[in-house]
C-alpha cells in the first residue's frame, strides 16, 4: 500500500475559459454554504480573483477547500483535501476525485454551456514535501499507482506525467485518460460514489 | 514517518528549536486541558498563531447564523475560540528584509499549511491564513531552520521592528537603520523585560526625517537616525520617540531623547521596556499601550522614570557588542552597476519605470518596487520571484510597510530585462506608490474584529482607479489611500491622505456597512500629522463619495497646493456638507444592494464580529512562566515514555527550575538563568521565609530541586526518573500554591 500524502489536491481544468467571471463566483460559493450544497464542514468564501494565475475564489471549508482556481492560466475546480484523507494514495485519490467532480458538476449547472470542464484530464498535487518531494524516485515510485487508480475509474487506460522538474514545487502530476475512451461524469462520480 | 523536526534538528538553532518544543507541549496540555486557555491563549499569541474570524463556531450565512461543528468541538484554543477553527500565522520578517532561500520556505508553507498565498502586512510581516493549529510546530520549525522566527509576531510584546524599506540606498538617510533593527530585534527576542506588557509594543527606525518610510511619530518606540560631533569625530545615534500610536485614539509620539548613542540604544530601550512593563496599565487593555502611560505621566515624568531606570538596568555585553558587528552588515549586489545602455524598451516599461523605480544613492544601481494587490502574492509567485532575485540582485529583499516588495540593488542596465520577468509572474504593474496602491487591513475577510470589507472595497477602488490611471491628474494619482476594517487603525488610516475605516449604521431594520472617511493624514514627514473624521459614508457610495472629493481638490486647489492643505483651508463642515448627498440611507427594500459589503453576496451584519486577540489577554508574568515549566514537565514525561531516563531527568530538573524562576521574578525580575543563581534566590526569599512551605509537608517540596541542583545520581535508571518526575510535579504544585498565597489571583 503506497501511503497518501498529508494533504493532496485534485484539479479538474475548464474546456474553455467562460463568459463568467470570477467574482461571480462568490456569490454562488456562498449561496453553497446557506445550501450545504457540497460535502464537507464549509466555512466561508475568500476572494483572490486579484491575484494573478492564483487559487481565485475559495470555498473554505474545514476539511478541505474548494477553489474557483486561475493557477497556470487554465481556469478550474481545485479541491484540496487538508485533513482525513484515507491512509492509502488509492484511497486518497478517489476520494478527492469524487468531491472535484461532484463540485464541478455543481459548477457547471450553475452557468450551464459555459462552465464546461475537461473530464478527461485532471491534475494531482501533492501538498506534502516530507513524503512526495518533487523528484524522479517519488514518480517512480506512484505513477503506475496513480495511473491504476485512475483507469479503475475511467474503465480505460491513464497516463500519468511528472508537471514539472523544479524540485522546490509540489510534486504534481498530469493525468490523462485515452483518446478513445467515453468518458461520462456523472457516471464516473456514480462510480466513485459507491465508494462512501 | 519522518517528522520535520527529525530533518531540520541540526538546522534549527537550540534555543529556537527548545521554544517551539515548548510550545508543542503546551499545544498537547491545552488539548488534554492540563493548561488554562487564557495563558495558552498568550502563549499562543507570543508565537505568532492567531485567531481569525469565526473561530467561536458560528457564522452569518446571509439568512441566519449557524453554528459551524468544528470536529474537536470541546477543544478550545483560547477563550471562545475552537481549536480546530482555522487560524493566523504571522511570522516575523525583521525590517522586511528576506533572502531569496527564506522568500522559497515561506512558499512552500504557504503551499502546504496555507491557501497558497502570502499576505504582506503594514508592519513588513508576512502573514498565512487558514492554518490549522496542529500544524503551526512543523511550520515555525521550516522557518527556524531558515532563520525566521514567528516568536513574539503577536502577542504583549514587541511586534516585528520595521525600518525604512530603503534603507542603505537612500539618498537622504543619515545612515543606514537596518544593522540597527536587526540588533535591537535579536536583543528583545524573548528577552525578560519585554514579557509582562500590558499591552503589545511596537518599534520603528528611521533614515530620516523627511520622508515617510520609517513612520517613527507612529511609534511606541521610534528611533530617528542622527549623527553628532562629539569631540572632533562624528558619532551614530538616534532622537527617540515614544508613546506614538494609531488604533482608536491615534497619538503622536513625544522627544524622549535628542540624541541616544548608538552605545545607549539598547540600554535605553531596555529601560523603556522597564517602565513600560511596570508602571503600564495591566487590566484595561484599553488602555494598556505605552501612548498611556506618557500621556498619564507626561513626557518629562516619564523620562525621569526612564533615567532611573537605566540606573539599575543590569550590565549586558550584548549592550554595544552588535556594534563591532555593524560592518559586517554589507550589501552583495548579484552584478556590478551599470547605467541603462540604450536597448530597446518593453511595452509599459517607461510607465513602470516612472512609478516603480528608485535610483539608488549607489550610481548604476535602483531599488523596485513590487506591486502587490492587497499585499497577496503566491507561492508560484514567491518560488519565481526568488530565482528572479538570484539572478538580479541577490539577497536583497525587502517587504514594504505598504504591502509590497522591494528588489534592492538591480543594475540599472539590467531594469528591462527584469521589467520583463516580473510581468511574466504579474508582479510587474507600474503605479507603486500612487493611488492606486492602496493599504489594506485583512478586515472583515478575517479579522474577528472587522466591521466592514477594507479588501473589498481596496478591490473595487483599485479597480475603478487602474480604468482610469492616466486620465488623472499628477495631483490625485501621488494621493495615498488607505484602509481599515474598523477604528483600530491596522490599515493605518489616519496618516493617509485619504483615509477609510469601516463601521455601521442602521437604516430601518438592517445594519447598513460603512466607512468613515478620514482625510489630510500625513504619511511623510515619518506620520507627521493625523487625518480628520468627517463623516460615515455607506460603503457603496464611497467610490462615488472618493471621485466627488477628489475632483473638487483637482478644481480648487491652489498652485502646490497639497492635500492636507486644501483639507485644512477647506475645513470640517465644508467637507462634510460635500459628503452629505452621499451620506443618505437608502430602505433595504429600495435598494437591497447598499445592504450587501463589497465583494460579499451576504445581507450585512455585525453578528460575526467576535473578540479579538489583537490585544491578548492580559495574562500575569507569573502565569506565562509557569506554564513553560508545566510543558517542560511534559516533555519530560514524554522522555521517559521513550525510555530515556537521563533526558526525563535532566528535563524535569529544568521544569523545576523554570518554574522556581517563574516565583522568583514576582519579586526580583533580574534573577538571570544561572541555576545557581535561581536556587540561591529562590532559598532566600521563598523557603528560608517559609512562604513556600506546605501547611502539613511545610518545606518538603522546595527540598526537591535543592536535592536534584545538588546534583544528579551517577545512574539514572527507570524508577528515579519516574521519582523526579513526580517529585517536579508536586513542585510546580507548590509553587502555584505559594504564588497564590502570596501575590493574590493567577490571572488577571
Amino acid at each position: 500500500m503506497t501511503e497518501s500524502p498529508r494533504r493532496l489536491g485534485l484539479k479538474l481544468s475548464m474546456q474553455r475559459p467562460p463568459r463568467i467571471q470570477p467574482g461571480d463566483i462568490v456569490p454562488v460559493f456562498q449561496r453553497w454554504i446557506q445550501q450545504h450544497s457540497v460535502e464537507g464542514m464549509l466555512i466561508d468564501v475568500i476572494d483572490y480573483k486579484h491575484v494573478p494565475e492564483g487559487p481565485g475564489i475559495i470555498l473554505i471549508a474545514d476539511e478541505a477547500d474548494y477553489a474557483y482556481d486561475l493557477g497556470d492560466g487554465e481556469l478550474g475546480l481545485h479541491y484540496v483535501r487538508k485533513r482525513g484523507l484515507p491512509a492509502d494514495l488509492r484511497g486518497a485519490i478517489r476520494l478527492v476525485f469524487r468531491r472535484a467532480l461532484a463540485a464541478a458538476l455543481l459548477l457547471e449547472e450553475e452557468a450551464p454551456g459555459d462552465i464546461v470542464f475537461d473530464y478527461r484530464r485532471l491534475k494531482l498535487n501533492f501538498l506534502d514535501r516530507i513524503l512526495y518531494r518533487n523528484d524522479a524516485a517519488a514518480f517512480e515510485a506512484v505513477q503506475a499507482e496513480v495511473a491504476a487508480s485512475l483507469a479503475e475509474v475511467f474503465g480505460a487506460p491513464v497516463t500519468v506525467q511528472r508537471l514539472s522538474e523544479d524540485p522546490r514545487q509540489l510534486f504534481a502530476l498530469g493525468c490523462a485518460v485515452s483518446d478513445d475512451a467515453k468518458v461520462r461524469p456523472a457516471a464516473l462520480l456514480a462510480k466513485l460514489e459507491g465508494d462512501s | 514517518m519522518t517528522s520535520w523536526k527529525e530533518i531540520l534538528q541540526d538546522k534549527i538553532p537550540a534555543e529556537m528549536g527548545n521554544l517551539i518544543d515548548i510550545y508543542e507541549a503546551q499545544m498537547e496540555l491545552r488539548k488534554q486541558g492540563k493548561l488554562d486557555e487564557k495563558v495558552f491563549a498568550e502563549a499562543r499569541l507570543r508565537k505568532g498563531v492567531y485567531g481569525q474570524r469565526y473561530d467561536n463556531g458560528q457564522r452569518h450565512d446571509g439568512v441566519r447564523t449557524r453554528g459551524l461543528d468544528y470536529p474537536s468541538d470541546e477543544v478550545v484554543k483560547g477563550p471562545d475560540t475552537l481549536w480546530d477553527a482555522p487560524g493566523m500565522q504571522r511570522i516575523k520578517i525583521p525590517y522586511g528584509g528576506m533572502s531569496a532561500e527564506q522568500l522559497e520556505v515561506l512558499s512552500e508553507l504557504a503551499d502546504e499549511y496555507s491557501d497558497g498565498i502570502m499576505h504582506i502586512t503594514t508592519r513588513q510581516d508576512i502573514q498565512l491564513h487558514y492554518v490549522h493549529i496542529d500544524d503551526t510546530p512543523d511550520l515555525m520549525r521550516r522557518l527556524a531552520a531558515a532563520g525566521i522566527t514567528t516568536q513574539e509576531a503577536c502577542g504583549n510584546s514587541v511586534r516585528n521592528i520595521t525600518a525604512c524599506t530603503l534603507a542603505g540606498v537612500c539618498h537622504d538617510e543619515v545612515f543606514d537603520v537596518s544593522p540597527y533593527a536587526d540588533a535591537m530585534t535579536y536583543f528583545l527576542l524573548s528577552h525578560d523585560d519585554v514579557q509582562d506588557f500590558g499591552r503589545k509594543f511596537k518599534v520603528a527606525f528611521s533614515g530620516c526625517a523627511g520622508h515617510a518610510c520609517g513612520l517613527v511619530k507612529m511609534h511606541d518606540l521610534g528611533l530617528l537616525a542622527q549623527t553628532r560631533e562629539i569631540d572632533g569625530r562624528t558619532v551614530r545615534g538616534f532622537t527617540v520617540y515614544v508613546g506614538g500610536g494609531l488604533g482608536t485614539v491615534p497619538h503622536q509620539a513625544k522627544v524622549l531623547a535628542e540624541f541616544c548613542t548608538e552605545e545607549e540604544l539598547l540600554p535605553l530601550t531596555q529601560a523603556v521596556a522597564r517602565v513600560f512593563a511596570r508602571l503600564g496599565e495591566k487590566k484595561n487593555r484599553n488602555r494598556a499601550r505605552i501612548k498611556f502611560l506618557v500621556a498619564k505621566l507626561g513626557i518629562d515624568e516619564f523620562r525621569r522614570e526612564v533615567e532611573e531606570e537605566l540606573k539599575i538596568v543590569p550590565p549586558d555585553p550584548r549592550h554595544d557588542a552588535y556594534i563591532d558587528n555593524l560592518g559586517a552588515f554589507e550589501y552583495q549586489p548579484a552584478k556590478a552597476g551599470m547605467a541603462l545602455n540604450g536597448a530597446p524598451l518593453p511595452e509599459g516599461f517607461a510607465e513602470w519605470y516612472a512609478t516603480n523605480v528608485y535610483h539608488q544613492a549607489q550610481p548604476g544601481y535602483s531599488a523596485i518596487t513590487l506591486h502587490t494587490p492587497l499585499g497577496d502574492f503566491t507561492a508560484k509567485q514567491g518560488f519565481a520571484l526568488a530565482d528572479i532575485a538570484r539572478q538580479y540582485v541577490g539577497d536583497n529583499i525587502r517587504l514594504s510597510v505598504e504591502q509590497n516588495i522591494v528588489l534592492r540593488w538591480v543594475a540599472d542596465a539590467d531594469l528591462p530585462a527584469i521589467y520583463r520577468d516580473l510581468c511574466a509572474i504579474g508582479l510587474g504593474d507600474a503605479g507603486a506608490d500612487t493611488i492606486v496602491d492602496i493599504t489594506a487591513c485583512p478586515g472583515t475577510d478575517t479579522c474577528k474584529l472587522g466591521i466592514a470589507s477594507s479588501r473589498g472595497l481596496t478591490a473595487e477602488l483599485r479597480t475603478r482607479l487602474i480604468e482610469k490611471i492616466n486620465l488623472l491628474p499628477d495631483a490625485v494619482r501621488e494621493l495615498k489611500i488607505k484602509v481599515s476594517g474598523c477604528f483600530n487603525s491596522c490599515g493605518q488610516h489616519h496618516v493617509a491622505d485619504i483615509g477609510f475605516f469601516g463601521n455601521s449604521r442602521r437604516s430601518g431594520n438592517h445594519k447598513m456597512p460603512h466607512f468613515q472617511v478620514v482625510l489630510g493624514g500625513q504619511w511623510q514627514q515619518n506620520a507627521g500629522s493625523y487625518g480628520l473624521a468627517v463623516g460615515a459614508v455607506p460603503a457603496k457610495n464611497v467610490p462615488a463619495a472618493l471621485e466627488a472629493l477628489t475632483e473638487r481638490y483637482v478644481a480648487e486647489r491652489g498652485a502646490d497646493e497639497n492635500f492636507q492643505s486644501w483639507v485644512k483651508t477647506l475645513g470640517r463642515k465644508e467637507i462634510k456638507a460635500m459628503l452629505k448627498p452621499f451620506m443618505q440611507l437608502p430602505k433595504f427594500e429600495e435598494n437591497p444592494g447598499y445592504f450587501s459589503d463589497w465583494g460579499d453576496s451576504r445581507v450585512y451584519t455585525i453578528d460575526d464580529i467576535g473578540v479579538g486577540e489583537c490585544a491578548g489577554e492580559v495574562v500575569s508574568l507569573f502565569s506565562m512562566e509557569i506554564s513553560r515549566a508545566e510543558s517542560t514537565h511534559f516533555e519530560a514525561l514524554l522522555a521517559l515514555d521513550d525510555g530515556d531516563f537521563a533526558m526525563a531527568d535532566e528535563t524535569a530538573y529544568k521544569a523545576m527550575l523554570l518554574a522556581a524562576r517563574a516565583l522568583v521574578r514576582t519579586k526580583y525580575l533580574d534573577v538571570g538563568d544561572d541555576a545557581n543563581n535561581i536556587v540561591s534566590e529562590f532559598r532566600s526569599r521563598f523557603y528560608d521565609t517559609e512562604l513556600v512551605y506546605d501547611r502539613f509537608a511545610k518545606g518538603k517540596f522546595a527540598r526537591y530541586l535543592f536535592k536534584r541542583h545538588g546534583g544528579a545520581p551517577s545512574r539514572v535508571d527507570e524508577d528515579y526518573a519516574h521519582q523526579i518526575i513526580d517529585e517536579t510535579q508536586l513542585f510546580i504544585e507548590n509553587i502555584h500554591t505559594a504564588e497564590q498565597r502570596i501575590n493574590g489571583v493567577i490571572v488577571s
